[in-house]
């Protein structure tokens, strides 16, 4: 926790995804999600993963840095703003231009680097946490947290659902399916949240606009130190053949009546023509 | 030494035998071994258990109960049971310790993985092709791996167990792990509440949403779902945020995914991750507040109305129609 300066203040990197959301991606007439169309957003954990690292800094001091890998062209600008604006001190973008990085295994790999990069540009000494969403809202791995912290080999502490900083240690709560669980890390960390950790902030407009003023560093992936590029076209590989909207359809009757309980009449005559509900 | 055979693990027993079907299905031939890792800190119970379902060679890894829930640990043994036998194909349960083990050893055998698999093929020497849901569920992906070793995380419940065979044939070994100390440490747990009634198999469901003010509320909807003859589930918000109702009745992509006859969601928007959890209902009723809520498309009857009006008024109607 203390850092090149000797201030006792967290240092945290929110990792974030952009992601066309998918709540407003739209089906193209050949049943393929059309990208080019949708909206970007914050990945919905990230936001959380952000505003979790925010609230640490107001209680312990420090800041929040934030970095991304963007495949391609770098996502819209009022999105990168809005990051900024949640109170990011600096968002990092890594370009992967040729989409090199379209799998978590080399995204961890990359995101690692990026890591080590930005805490020697920061002059930081090292992240005290790296707070990742449970998973992306675009592609559901659930893997990049997990992957990060092997890659980095420090602890990480998936799923948490409060965290604290205790005698520069972590404790975490985090849900499993049958059972809740208290543990503890040594710092560095690398911690995976979902929505609910927190309610993330949502800045108001004018914090947006006044974020135009905040640092976004586009770094290209080929200039990340010890990041062995290459060795990527070797061992297995995930390659992704199509992607398609599973058809579906409804009747999408809605229930009409003159008031609530001839609603209900009509819809349970409804439902017991269908056979679905039998008396 | 040339990779072959497919590795099974899961800390779930259920889930080992499904992940047994799926090894089965996809293997060359029977020379194709399936080695199942069983670690823990009684592990002989699941190694039977997975000799009498048809897997050749089980790995016993014995361990103290703490390691069942460090998925650092499971990674660090898993990841030397990989090296002692070089599995082409590695099988993981996509519960979140599984989910978390999975990435962690994939990480460290420098591979991908196609997480909470679908479906798995077998297309070629060396090749699987697997679907899996994305952007929240709206599509699905068709992947392929390729290389070893091919790794892929499967959901609970997706599919069936693998059958008893008559006459096992698989060996038991016991692994000697030189196991590193944990980086975590556990203070404490609780138990959480488990659902009564698999939600999964329920024909009838009436699932809560956050249009639910109060948890005193849900008394209500469990009415409704008792008129039905169903069962209580919920959308993500009331089975996380906060335990309203236990974690295993959640639908959507971090929950279940079900095929009810009938499927009534109260109070519910209807984004996309929750939907994909129920887009396989037979008949679908949105009783929601909102006529531009999202649910409403994703019905066969929508009820643009106060889930605390039209719910009684509906089981009133039905006790009428039992009546007569
Ligand atoms: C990666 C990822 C995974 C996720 N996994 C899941 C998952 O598995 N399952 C899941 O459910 N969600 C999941 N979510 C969350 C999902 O995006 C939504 O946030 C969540 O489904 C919303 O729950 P809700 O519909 O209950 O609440 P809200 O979106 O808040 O909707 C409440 C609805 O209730 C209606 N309402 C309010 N009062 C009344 C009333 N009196 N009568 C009738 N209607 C009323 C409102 O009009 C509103 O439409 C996931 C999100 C992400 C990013
Ligand atoms: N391209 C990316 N850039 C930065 N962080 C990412 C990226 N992809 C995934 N992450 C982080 O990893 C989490 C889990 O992603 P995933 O493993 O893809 O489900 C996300 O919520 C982010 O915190």
């Amino acid at each position: 926790m203390t850092n090149t300066d000797g201030n006792q203040s967290l240092k945290i990197l929110a990792l974030i995804k952009f992601v066309p959301d998918p709540n407003q991606l739209k089906v193209n007439s050949n049943g393929r999600p059309d990208l080019g169309a949708a909206p970007f957003r914050i990945s919905t954990f990230d936001e959380n993963a952000i505003e979790a690292g925010l609230q640490l800094c107001s209680a312990h001091g420090g800041g929040v840095y934030g970095v991304s890998v963007v495949h391609g062209k770098a996502p819209p600008r009022d999105v990168l703003l809005r990051a900024m604006a949640m109170g990011l001190e600096k968002l990092y973008l890594i370009v992967d231009q040729d989409h090199l990085l379209n799998e978590p295994y080399r995204l961890a790999a990359a995101l690692a680097s990026a890591s080590r990069f930005i805490c020697s540009e920061e002059k930081i000494s090292e992240w005290d946490l790296l707070i990742c969403g449970e998973a992306s809202a675009d592609q559901y791995n659930a893997q990049v947290g997990p992957r990060l912290a092997t890659a980095l080999d420090i602890p990480v502490i998936a799923y948490a659902t409060r965290i604290e900083i205790r005698d520069s240690t972590i404790v975490a709560d985090r849900a499993l399916e049958d059972r809740s669980e208290t543990l503890q890390a040594s710092l560095p960390c690398v911690v995976t949240v979902g929505m609910e950790i927190n309610q993330a902030r949502i800045p108001t407009v004018l914090q947006v606009m006044g974020a135009g003023r905040k640092p976004i560093r586009e770094v290209l992936l080929a200039d990340l130190p010890g990041l062995d590029v290459e060795s990527f076209n070797e061992g297995p590989s995930l390659s992704t053949l199509d992607v398609l909207a599973p058809v579906r359809a409804r009747k999408n009757i809605i229930v009409e009546g003159n008031d609530i309980a001839a609603k209900a009449a009509e819809l349970l005559a409804k439902l017991g023509a269908d056979g679905e509900v039998k008396f | 030494m040339d990779a072959t055979g497919i590795l099974i693990f899961s800390e779930d027993q259920d889930l080992v035998l499904e992940l047994l079907t799926v090894a089965l299905s996809l293997r060359g031939d029977a020379n194709d071994p399936i080695f199942v890792a069983a670690i823990g800190e009684a592990p002989q119970a699941m190694a039977e258990t997975s000799l009498a379902h048809g897997a050749d060679e089980i790995l016993v890894v014995k361990t103290s109960a703490e390691i069942e829930s460090d998925a650092g640990q499971m990674a660090a043994i898993l990841h030397e049971v990989v090296e002692k036998v070089h599995p082409a194909t590695i099988l993981v349960g996509a519960t979140r310790l599984g989910a978390d083990t999975v990435a962690r050893l994939a990480q460290k055998l420098k591979a991908p993985c196609a997480s909470d698999c679908m479906t798995l093929k077998r297309i070629a020497d060396g090749e699987i092709e697997i679907t899996r849901r994305v952007y929240g569920g709206r599509f699905v992906a068709l992947q392929v791996l390729e290389g070893s070793p091919r790794i892929a995380s499967i959901p609970p419940n997706r599919f069936a167990k693998a059958n008893p065979v008559q006459a096992p044939k698989a060996s038991i070994k016991e692994v000697p792990i030189t196991s590193s100390p944990p980086r975590v440490r556990i203070l404490g747990a609780a138990q959480r509440v488990r659902s009564a009634v698999d939600v999964t198999k329920a024909e009838v469901i009436v699932a809560a949403g956050r249009g639910v003010k109060k948890r005193e509320d849900l008394a209500l909807l469990n009415g409704l779902a008792d008129t039905l003859g169903g069962v209580l589930a919920g959308s993500r918000p009331l089975t996380g945020d906060v335990d309203w109702l236990p974690v295993d009745s959640r639908i959507g992509l971090s929950g279940q995914t079900v095929k009810p006859n009938l499927y009534v969601a109260c109070g519910i928007s209807g984004q996309i991750e929750h939907i994909v959890g129920m887009k396989d209902s037979r008949t679908v009723v949105a009783i929601n507040s909102d006529a531009k809520a999202p649910i409403h498309a994703e019905a066969d009857y929508s009820v643009v109305g106060d889930l605390y009006e039209f719910v009684p008024a509906f089981m009133e109607a039905c006790a009428r129609a039992r009546q007569s």
